[in-house]
């Protein structure tokens, strides 16, 4: 191993040069390299900024009023839950095509009609590249986070998007 | 040293993707047919076209926010709920700065445009995270299985 300093040829796995005495501890590791950036093979979903609380709404809910509470939230998903157990997720896109395009009256349609039931979920110990491939795959905007009985919340697009900006291209 | 990811972020441009190309409409289109298209087709956006010039743009959050409850006249133009003069994005730019322009503005889906300016097709988050996730191939095989989840759809339909 060379030292870094004095370029003297030490013995692998010397502590010390024993040329000008540097500290080689620890050269020989892995280096995170300067700005290691996340890893979406590797990192938890669940150690990230990337879920959002979950909005909840009951199965007797209107779709009127999930989409107010959409608006004021500015999300794109409500998620439809009965006590603490997850039923369905409710989207802007089901807003489209289960209820305008079939000319159904948003205050009176209630949420169990047009929710997906037993929807798609991620697990917080799942990598950020779970979500996206779910995402990319299948068209899915909204992915809710579970872990066990409890809904942690729900990752977007969005969030999926400036993870990456933030932390795989390292822009803040 | 950049992460493999990384330097394909910031090397292929914007123009390399499958940019969605059927997604131009004119004004007058009726809100009905735009509800059509994005139902069939599960896009979440078109670009509103005049010609060669685009003029707006119509997405999917825009019904939830400016159609949903309003009880709009289905034959109600789309100029009337779009939103005026979208930014654009050059296909020459890498996707690094497409993924910059969507994450600053906020939006999930961008015009493209070429050296002269005129429209070559939207790019969407979904077409972004699909490159993305191409580059994982693994994460497939690691994906827990969801086995009474299968969606033969797009989201909502």
């Amino acid at each position: 191993m060379l030292c870094p300093n004095c370029g003297y040829d030490n013995i692998q796995g010397t502590d010390l040069c024993e040329s000008c005495g540097s500290d080689l501890a620890g050269l020989d590791l892995v280096e995170a390299h300067p700005g290691f950036r996340g890893r979406l093979m590797t990192d938890h979903i669940g150690d990230l900024p990337l879920i959002s609380p979950p909005p909840f709404v009951q199965p007797d809910t209107t779709v009127a009023a999930a989409v107010s509470l959409m608006r004021e939230a500015r999300l794109g998903c409500v998620l439809v839950q009965e006590g603490s157990e997850l039923l369905g997720i409710f989207t802007e896109r089901d807003v489209l095509t289960r209820v305008l395009r079939p000319g159904k009256n948003p205050r009176e349609v209630v949420m169990s009609e047009v929710m997906t039931a037993d929807p798609i979920t991620l697990s917080p110990s799942e990598p950020p590249a779970h979500a996206i491939h779910l995402s990319a795959a299948r068209g899915l905007r909204h992915l809710p986070v579970v872990a066990g009985d409890s809904v942690l919340g729900f990752i977007s697009v969005r969030h999926l998007l400036r993870h990456i900006h933030e932390n795989v291209l390292g822009e803040t | 040293m950049q992460s493999r990811i990384e330097n394909l972020l910031k090397n292929v441009k914007v123009r390399d993707l499958a940019l969605q190309k059927d997604h131009r409409i004119g004004p007058d289109t009726p809100l009905a047919e735009v509800y059509r298209a994005f139902d069939e087709q599960g896009h979440g956006a078109a670009m509103v076209c005049s010609g060669d010039d685009i003029v707006g743009i119509f997405t999917q959050r825009d019904v939830l926010n400016r159609t949903a409850l309003e009880d709009l006249d289905p034959q109600t133009p789309v100029s009337e709920v779009m939103s005026d003069h979208p930014v654009t994005i050059g296909w020459n730019e890498p996707l690094a700065e497409s993924i910059r322009a969507m994450v600053e503005g906020n939006y999930r889906h961008m015009p493209v445009v070429d050296d002269d300016g005129r429209q070559v097709g939207l790019l969407s988050t979904r077409v972004i995270l699909r490159f993305i996730a191409d580059q994982y191939p693994e994460a497939v095989l690691n994906l827990p299985p969801r086995l009474r989840q299968v969606m033969t759809h797009s989201e909502g339909g």
